[in-house]
């Protein structure tokens, strides 16, 4: 492994394309839908709401065909601090008189509310982020891009220019990566003429001191690159006719209707069942 | 009707800020008419680039007029309509795409005619049928090879079905199969009532329009057939003959039957004559005597994005040895690992298994001083815009002496560095990189390279997209760093030139090496296994067509000038 690939830490775009129920449907519905478990999974505070968000999580996955070790690898990073933040709560939660002490650890003493509040804890971001993972993974920038477009039209019709912004939007993912394989490229050039990149024992000065004289170059041909994509777009007809045109035309059929229909009986019995 | 395109009188000049403004075309006057195959050559800064400009109106002359279609270029109003009719492919692919996805990057040139959405589809899926790239329509546009975002770049414009089809440069970066596939896509579209504006640096793409427009300092110096522009002196000008051309020029005084005007190969081959003389009888060849090795590398493998559902493999179980001194090509297709195999050579990538020593030092330790390995080693990148980070010459090669250090003063360690690459010390050490020509940038990389006095010279694709005249500069400097008794290992696809001159080669394929030897050995007995990426060089198949005709060369020869010398010694000998 080379500590170069900086692409390789960017999760941004981390779409998998596969054939499956979930990849096939509107981008709209996933959307809706998605945004509304998340609300419904982010303010539920029942246990077994929280264990029915874990288990739709699980659902989605299954039928969008993630690798159940993909999605689980996107719960490592932050699981050293979910981990951290649920002993606290098992710790602090303040406990009623009458609850009954389950066990005691040195001078600490566990009630049951500790135990729950951790438990709470631990459901809701493991299912906050399959869910989120299912919906980066399914759902490509474009099709993000253009539900969000579709979405926004009625905003359009009052005037605020949409389009530029999802344009942006588009630009912008676009760059990231080329950002990220720039900075490869210098930070290369610079290594292999004696700076010292991976170097062990540095220290945050040294990193520092790596850091500025990449930036600027990255600046500089970023901005390069920028003028020359500019010149390209121009040279493609951007800007000179009125009324862009997309190649998608998107129909919401039943089957959406029902997806988004499952997803929105979901949130429902996350939010009110329990 | 008017002509498609007619430039009247037109100037321009660029105002870079702090400096005189550069005079980039002068009193241009020129017809192009509809279904033209034209050339446009000439050497770097000559204003080949700034004409394309013009023609599609994103640059509007300061004096003169710019007609498409009888459409003014100076009126914005013309603007859609004319870049609807003149499709532009720009020298840096990878700048030219918009979206995310390959499919969605082809669809934003039609979108922007505002064409209805089925419509789009059709083009799209047309455009990336004709060039190749239907089977990954959804792939993320920044994880393709190089010569597939190029067809990528091809791809945008095609989708817009345009009048007329202005390359620039579009092959200076592809290998032999690339760039041959753009050729043939001209031609086609040609045939179909394209017009197609070709600006190269390749005289041999040049040879194969209808017309060529040569361009010097701004001017147009000549205009006609292929035939005319390069029966007269254009190396007074920076630029050169097509190789069929010189080598029929060579082979003239020996062979008198062929004629004066060859331009192609397939030319030159078809009037090669049967061997009348007497044939001699075999000779042992002679075998290159093995050398200490510098670099020995055993069944390297590298993926990239490793443990990522995008990951990818570069390097497959490859084995090599690099000899003391020798110049030692790594030839191969875009994409079958040369540059990956590279960065192993100076310690920026780590062998994920295999193993690695570079003058003995093991590079799988982790406790390696890499950077005294580094002292060593340089490495020049491909594409050496994207290795300057310095703001003046000067620094960016005294980067590394500063780094490592240096013997003697710094300034005579850059100095001489930059002498030996063809530099004047005085008159770039305060030039500021970004201005310089392409030419000079790979001088300059080249120069960076070189400053720490290393033992090994890494070269990544040195000689892709120089014009002729910096490729005779870079050769040179390579040939006067061989004789100094520097090692190389040299990266390329466009070997043609260069390749007699080796030492050593090792062709990679999918990050194999599949075939190790003397460049003679390579192109005679093994020359099927080639990958088909690869064409032999121009010398290796003219020395096959002799071959066939019963003339008694070993086969394999890939230096013209040993060529030409053995003819002159056969007719000699047939004449007494």
């Amino acid at each position: 492994m080379s500590q170069f690939e900086y692409l390789r830490r960017v999760s941004i775009g981390q779409y998998l394309p596969l054939d499956s129920p979930i990849h096939r449907m509107d981008p709209r519905a996933k959307i809706i839908g998605f945004s509304f478990l998340i609300i419904a999974i982010s303010i539920s505070n029942n246990l077994y709401s929280l264990a029915l968000a874990l288990l739709v999580s699980a659902i989605l996955i299954a039928a969008s065909r993630i690798p159940f070790s993909f999605a689980a690898r996107g719960l490592l990073p932050p699981l050293p601090f979910l981990l951290l933040i649920a002993l606290l709560q098992l710790v602090i939660t303040p406990h009623t008189e009458t609850s009954a002490a389950m066990f005691g650890v040195w001078r600490i003493t566990i009630y049951s509310e500790g135990i729950f509040a951790a438990l709470r804890l631990l459901l809701r971001f493991t299912s906050l982020l399959l869910i989120l993972t299912t919906l980066t993974s399914s759902l490509s920038t474009i099709e993000m891009i253009n539900g969000l477009d579709l979405l926004l039209k009625p905003l359009h019709q009052i005037g605020v220019p949409t389009e530029n912004a999802v344009l942006l939007v588009q630009l912008t993912l676009r760059f990231i990566p080329f950002l990220a394989l720039n900075a490869e490229k210098i930070a290369k050039s610079q290594a292999s003429r004696g700076a010292k990149w991976d170097t062990p024992n540095g220290n945050l000065i040294t990193h520092v001191q790596q850091i500025v004289p990449l930036v600027i170059p990255l600046f500089i041909t970023s901005l390069r690159q920028a003028e020359n994509l500019s010149t390209a777009m121009l040279a493609r007809g951007f800007a000179s006719s009125t009324a862009r045109t997309s190649m998608h035309t998107y129909r919401f059929t039943l089957r959406d209707g029902v997806f988004l229909l499952l997803l929105l009986i979901s949130t429902a019995g996350i939010l009110f069942l329990f | 009707m008017a002509a498609l395109i007619n430039i009247l009188n037109a100037s321009f000049k660029y105002h870079p800020q702090h400096s005189e403004p550069i005079l980039a075309l002068s009193n241009i006057s020129l017809t192009i008419q509809s279904g033209e195959f034209t050339a446009i050559i000439g050497a770097n800064g000559s204003g080949k680039s700034t004409l394309g400009k013009l023609l599609n109106a994103l640059l509007i002359p300061d004096s003169g007029v710019v007609q498409i279609q009888g459409m003014d270029t100076r009126d914005p109003g013309n603007h859609a309509a004319i870049r609807a009719q003149i499709g532009m492919i720009f020298q840096r692919p990878q700048d030219q795409i918009v979206a995310i996805t390959v499919e969605e990057d082809t669809a934003f040139g039609p979108g922007n005619l505002g064409l209805p959405a089925n419509e789009i589809r059709d083009r799209v899926a047309f455009a990336l049928s004709a060039s190749g790239l239907i089977d990954i329509r959804i792939r993320p546009s920044y994880l393709l090879s190089a010569g597939e975002t190029q067809r990528l770049a091809l791809a945008g414009v095609l989708a817009m079905q345009p009048l007329c089809l202005i390359f620039d440069e579009t092959t200076a970066m592809l290998d032999p199969a690339g760039r041959e596939m753009v050729m043939e896509q001209a031609k086609a579209l040609h045939r179909q009532g394209t017009t197609i504006l070709f600006i190269t640096h390749l005289m041999e793409e040049a040879a194969q329009a209808e017309r060529v427009i040569v361009l010097d300092k701004g001017k147009i110096v000549m205009d006609g057939s292929p035939r005319q522009v390069f029966n007269q002196n254009i190396e007074e000008i920076g630029l050169e003959k097509p190789i069929a051309l010189t080598a029929s020029r060579m082979l003239q005084p020996f062979i008198p039957s062929l004629p004066d005007d060859i331009l192609t190969k397939e030319d030159l081959f078809n009037h090669i004559p049967q061997y009348e003389g007497n044939q001699p009888p075999p000779h042992a060849r002679k075998r290159t005597t093995p050398t200490q090795s510098n670099i020995t590398a055993k069944n390297l493998s590298y993926t990239y994005m490793l443990g990522t559902p995008l990951e990818h493999q570069a390097l497959d179980n490859l084995s090599i040895s690099i000899g003391s001194g020798n110049m030692h090509g790594l030839i191969g297709a875009t994409g079958s690992g040369k540059s990956t195999l590279l960065q192993h050579f100076n310690g920026l990538l780590r062998a994920q298994s295999g193993t690695l020593s570079v003058f003995g030092m093991d590079l799988n330790n982790r406790k390696l001083d890499i950077r005294s390995l580094r002292q060593r080693v340089g490495l020049s990148f491909q594409q050496p815009e994207n290795q300057i980070f310095n703001q003046y010459v000067g620094d960016e090669v005294a980067y590394a002496a500063r780094q490592l250090g240096h013997s003697g003063t710094l300034e005579n360690a850059v100095r001489s560095a930059m002498e030996a690459v063809g530099l004047d010390f005085f008159v770039y050490k305060d030039r500021l990189t970004y201005t310089l020509s392409g030419g000079e940038l790979r001088k300059t990389a080249l120069a960076s390279a070189l400053v720490t006095n290393p033992d090994i010279l890494l070269l990544d694709e040195p000689l892709a997209g120089l014009d002729p005249l910096s490729r005779k500069e870079v050769m040179g400097f390579f040939k006067s760093m061989h004789d100094t008794g520097l090692t190389m290992a040299f990266s390329t696809h466009q070997f043609d030139g260069i390749i007699g001159k080796m030492d050593a080669v090792t062709v990679l394929q999918s990050g194999k090496d599949i075939i190790h030897g003397a460049p003679t050995d390579i192109f005679s007995t093994k020359g099927s296994k080639l990958p088909h990426a690869l064409k032999p060089p121009f010398a290796v198949e003219l020395c096959a067509v002799l071959k066939e005709r019963g003339w008694p060369v070993p086969a394999g020869i890939a230096q013209l000038s040993v060529i030409i010398k053995m003819v002159a010694e056969k007719t000699k000998r047939a004449q007494t």
